[in-house]
């Protein structure tokens, strides 16, 4: 407790205005490479929110995958394209209308439920303490009983199957051309 | 509460000291601690305190041990002239850099500029936190270390772009790019070692994993799982070696191709930033190899009581150290006895080989597992 504010609070403001900051400096940038160095800001905030939370899996996991992976391939993708993002693009008005509805209609559900829930901040969860664990998480991930989820991971493991298979499809050299 | 089975004196007296220090402070200056979360933060600055001392400590170690070995390889001496065999010759170094003007060149983003260098050496830290050094001698023993390390090697893969990227030289953006595309590959196969370790352990944090080793020497996973445990070493050392962007595999830098690679713009501090995080890099990944490996700090016992009397009465930290050090030779031998590979041979050899290779030694690990395939 600090001046009566719980500590874990304190650490959550911190993290949520660096994260609205980041977020914004992301949309705003002129340059695209910093765009995306603003983009892991915001995921690796998102990943310290999860720590707060309890969730450390969550949180490496969106770490490696966000962080570590796709926008590092983003990064990659604005690298070979040379002169992307030099000049600064035109927003055409009514994208920008769209957006905005998409943003406020965002806002108004999330403060719909959560307006709706005013036991919110002292609620407490009804997980036992190990279900956040490294093992419990796997263990469920894997097991095809009620609270598992074992055929979303398999669909999932599939579906990655197919990009795997699809971006070797693209990448592959035609033979008959490169034989002339 | 866990009892340690051979003395520990280093890890019961950290254990002991470090989460009551506010208790031994004067009563008059505890007072003015607020609260517990503020006295939770004094132990944060000092656990960081020590992870840079056990960062940095290595670094001047193993960069002479880098000349030395290099020049002996060669059949060199090395540097002779600073102090006996030039033991002062980092020292100068060190002045050399500390003096040196940093500067960006015209026409660079600076932010991105100077974010790099920062970024290079967040990785090597945070994973220093998760290795044992000894019995409780561990910043944080995290249920999902090995998830954490592959994650937060995402930073040095972003770091080398950037560098090459923001320097705003040909030169270093094709080496940051060559050494994303490495880095990315190898990370695939360096993550599928780990997880095999994971399997066989039965635990993901790097406590766990020591414990599991625990024993005599043909306890450690690189002989307790037969030929498998060997296999999983070599193909740890050349994924790693890979990650580092040492020697065989440094086509980043290619020294006669891409003048300095990434950091060819960096001056002064900003350069030796890089120049640290390599090395504290390879002081951690010799680590880890050691943890998952070499029975991390388990004496390397051999059955006999009398003689395994004598090996536990050394602490930890030492045999530790000792593994973590034989494991840089190796790396450094590695690096100046093999040549170095064309880039796309490099690729090939990740994803045409090694990538394979790991896959059918998860499944033989499966295997193991089932079956109990391990020396008793």
């Amino acid at each position: 407790m600090i001046l009566g504010i719980p500590f874990s609070d304190i650490v959550f403001y911190v993290v949520a205005a660096f994260m609205i900051v980041a977020a914004v400096v992301t949309v705003v940038s002129k340059n695209i490479l910093q765009s995306a160095i603003f983009l892991i800001a915001t995921f690796i905030a998102t990943a310290i929110v999860y720590i707060l939370l309890q969730a450390e899996f969550m949180a490496v996991a969106q770490v490696m995958v966000y962080a570590g992976g796709v926008v590092v391939f983003m990064i990659f993708a604005i690298l070979l394209t040379s002169h992307l993002g030099e000049e600064s693009f035109k927003v055409h008005l009514p994208r920008k209308f769209i957006a905005g509805a998409i943003a406020a209609a965002f806002l108004a559900i999330m403060g719909k439920f959560l307006i709706g829930q005013p036991e919110l901040a002292t609620a407490t969860s009804n997980a036992s303490a190990e279900a956040s664990t490294f093992g419990a998480y796997a263990l469920r991930l894997l097991s095809p009983g009620a609270n598992g989820f074992l055929i979303p991971f398999e669909l999932i493991s599939l579906l990655l199957l197919m990009a795997l298979v699809a971006s070797v499809t693209i990448a592959k050299k035609d033979e008959d051309k490169e034989e002339k | 509460m866990y009892t340690p089975s051979n003395p520990n004196i280093v890890g019961d007296f950290v254990r002991e000291w470090v989460p009551n220090l506010v208790a031994y402070l004067p009563a008059t200056v505890q007072g003015y601690i607020p609260s517990a979360e503020i006295a939770a933060l004094i132990n944060v600055v000092i656990c960081m305190v020590a992870m840079g001392v056990a960062g940095i400590g290595p670094v001047p170690v193993l960069i002479y041990m880098e000349r030395k070995i290099c020049a002996h390889i060669q059949c060199r001496l090395g540097p002779m002239r600073l102090g006996p065999h030039g033991v002062l010759q980092l020292a100068a170094d060190i002045m050399k850099l500390l003096f040196k003007e940093v500067y960006a060149p015209k026409s660079v983003q600076t932010f991105l500029y100077y974010l790099a260098p920062i970024l290079v050496v967040t990785a090597p830290f945070l994973n220093l936190c998760m290795i044992p050094f000894g019995k409780n001698l561990q910043v944080a023993d995290l249920d999902i270390a090995i998830p954490f390390i592959i994650a937060v090697n995402g930073f040095g893969i972003l770091s080398t772009m950037l560098a090459g990227w923001a320097s705003n030289n040909k030169y270093s953006l094709i080496s940051g790019m060559r050494s994303g595309a490495q880095l990315i590959s190898y990370e695939v196969s360096f993550a599928l070692v780990l997880l095999l370790i994971v399997m066989l352990a039965g635990s993901a944090s790097l406590g766990g994993i020591t414990e599991s080793q625990s024993g005599n020497f043909w306890d450690w996973w690189i002989f307790k799982a037969p030929v498998l445990g060997l296999l999983a070493f070599v193909m740890f050392l050349i994924s790693s070696t890979a990650e580092l962007n040492r020697a065989p595999f440094d086509v980043a830098e290619a020294e006669q191709e891409l003048t300095g690679g990434h950091h060819t713009e960096y001056t002064g501090m900003a350069f030796s930033m890089f120049y640290l995080a390599e090395y504290i890099n390879l002081f951690t990944t010799c680590c880890v190899a050691t943890v998952c490996f070499l029975g991390g700090y388990n004496a390397p016992c051999i059955g006999i009581a009398a003689v395994d009397g004598i090996l536990n009465m050394v602490p930890g930290i030492v045999w530790f150290l000792a593994k973590a050090f034989f494991m840089v030779v190796v790396y450094m031998m590695f690096r100046w006895t093999f040549v170095r590979p064309r880039t796309d041979l490099l690729m090939a050899l990740e994803w045409k080989f090694l990538l394979p290779v790991n896959l059918i030694m998860l499944v033989l690990g499966f295997v193991f597992v089932a079956f109990g395939l391990f020396l008793p």
